[in-house]
């Protein structure tokens, strides 16, 4: 190519939208988020701002409330947000239901994915697609390219090309799980991925397979939420930023080093 | 003469009176559509009559708007005979729909199954009974039922009475039946990767239904009925 090669800029936004301006950057704005089950507050008040390019790590003990935030945010009706804003993309997030926060951008991986049985991969997978691809106004995948696009992500996980006629998690193993929703993320493209301890349950390699997928995943315009216990997948996912969750609220905000001192002293130092 | 109860034994007298025999080495296949334009189920023999090593297959769909009251008896008097009935119902606003199979295993090395799978919605009502019965001298039996049933209203009701009657110590036997609600779980798992509400309710309703269309051999006609379902469970 001739001419001068234009500079990098991670964070560069869409053409067409001249003005650089740190607002644009940003993803998801969650204010004073407070959140129940059952008349039992487990949120309470939690504020983040997350934007391009980033990818956050959220830590805390057991029961601190990540599941429930990971829940909240993609809009499980279980929880009742009692207070507090969450702003996707200029969107109020908290008003769209489920479905319309996937065709927004956001993808939740589950800590303990849903077996479907009756419904295989393809079938799940293509009224998946298809369906945000009519949220898009755009037309239905040809069933060819949906086939190649399918075989194209999952080889990406390494998973079998036999499960696409497998029924959604039916029989999976705790690894197998874990890959397909990598494979889901892959195909859905999302913008803000929200990863539900996708390191439980898994092998080194089958955790190397799922990193490895949600890092080349990772652009400059996109972001993921990294939810864990522990620093094992962090090795693998390296964050920028650091939370550390404890009673419902995000009691310390760091660099990457925040998670060899939390491995080191444990959540009751903080 | 078989050894069941005097009950039992008449019943199954009067009954195969009347019942459409199936020769030895036979085969017969029936579908039977039951909906508000077509057939109502009337064209079903009440009972068959299983010779050795023949074969009966029925489905039946009782499909939106249509009602029917069905009794079924089937008696595998042949060694070696083997019956696989089947049938689903989809009820979403008033329907009527009552189902009733016997059957009657008298000989040795027999195979049965039954699964009735259906959904009622609105304040349609549904009845299944289903009766196995395994003479003593009929060892070797398998003889399998099941009947699943979802509800999508609380005004819907279902009945469904499931029952044994064995006498023969060496066969195996089993029954299921159960009525529940679509899974909320899995809907929001589709739902959170973008499967609408609408979607995720028919593809779950599809998977209940579907095996038992995916009993019927002849593919024009199981890809029809197929069809047919999930055109009626996207208009529930």
């Amino acid at each position: 190519m001739d001419g001068p090669s234009e500079p990098e800029i991670s964070s560069r936004p869409k053409p067409g939208n001249l003005i650089i301006d740190a607002m644009n950057d940003i993803l998801l704005e969650i204010k004073g988020l407070r959140a129940s089950v059952e008349d039992k507050e487990i949120l309470k008040g939690i504020d983040l701002t997350i934007r391009k390019g980033e990818i956050h790590a959220i830590m805390g003990p057991n029961g601190a409330g990540k599941s429930t935030l990971s829940a909240v945010l993609a809009g499980r009706e279980q929880f009742t947000v009692t207070d507090g804003s969450v702003t996707f993309l200029g969107q109020d997030l908290l008003a769209m239901s489920p479905e319309e926060r996937s065709w927004a951008g956001v993808f939740l991986s589950f800590q303990y994915p849903v077996e479907i049985p009756g419904v295989s991969i393809t079938n799940f997978m293509k009224t998946a697609v298809n369906s945000h691809r009519k949220a898009k106004g755009l037309e239905e995948l040809k069933a060819g390219d949906f086939l190649k696009l399918m075989r194209e992500k999952m080889a990406f996980v390494k998973m079998k090309p036999e499960f696409s006629k497998r029924e959604v998690n039916v029989g999976f193993s705790g690894g197998e799980k874990k890959r397909n929703e990598i494979f889901q993320m892959a195909m859905l493209d999302p913008v803000l991925s929200i990863l539900d301890e996708t390191d439980s349950g898994l092998d080194v390699d089958a955790l190397r397979i799922v990193a490895g997928g949600v890092n080349s995943l990772h652009t400059p315009d996109k972001a993921a939420i990294v939810i864990t216990h522990y620093q094992r997948l962090l090795d693998y996912i390296v964050p920028d930023i650091v939370h550390v969750l404890k009673d419902g609220r995000i009691v310390k905000t760091a660099g990457r080093e925040l998670v060899a001192q939390i491995e080191d002293k444990g959540y009751d130092s903080l | 003469m078989c050894n069941i109860s005097k009950k039992s034994e008449e019943r199954l007298t009067a009954l195969r009176d009347d019942a459409v025999a199936i020769g030895r080495g036979e085969s017969m296949r029936r579908t039977v559509i039951i909906s508000p334009d077509s057939g109502t189920g009337d064209t079903l023999p009440a009972c068959f009559a299983l010779g050795a090593d023949s074969r009966l297959d029925i489905v039946l769909a009782v499909m939106p708007g249509a009602g029917c009251d069905i009794s079924l008896a089937v008696i595998l008097e042949g060694e070696g005979a083997e019956a696989n009935i089947s049938g689903l119902y989809i009820c979403p606003g008033e329907e009527r729909v009552n189902i009733s199979v016997e059957l009657f295993h008298k000989v040795p090395h027999c195979v049965s199954r039954q699964l009735f799978k259906g959904i009622a919605g609105g304040s349609s009502k549904i009845g299944f009974f289903g009766k196995i019965i395994v003479a003593q001298d009929a060892q070797k039996t398998e003889a399998y039922q099941e009947n699943h049933n979802i509800l999508l209203s609380e005004t819907a009701i279902v009945n469904t009475k499931p029952q044994l009657e064995i006498y023969a110590d060496d066969v195996k036997c089993s029954h299921g039946a159960t009525i529940g609600k679509l899974n909320e779980e899995e809907q929001f798992y589709m739902r959170s990767r973008g499967i609408s509400m609408e979607d995720a309710k028919a593809l779950q309703m599809i998977s209940f239904l579907s095996p038992v269309a995916s009993a019927i051999a002849d593919v024009q006609e199981r890809e029809a009925l197929l069809d047919a379902i999930e055109a009626a469970v996207r208009r529930l």
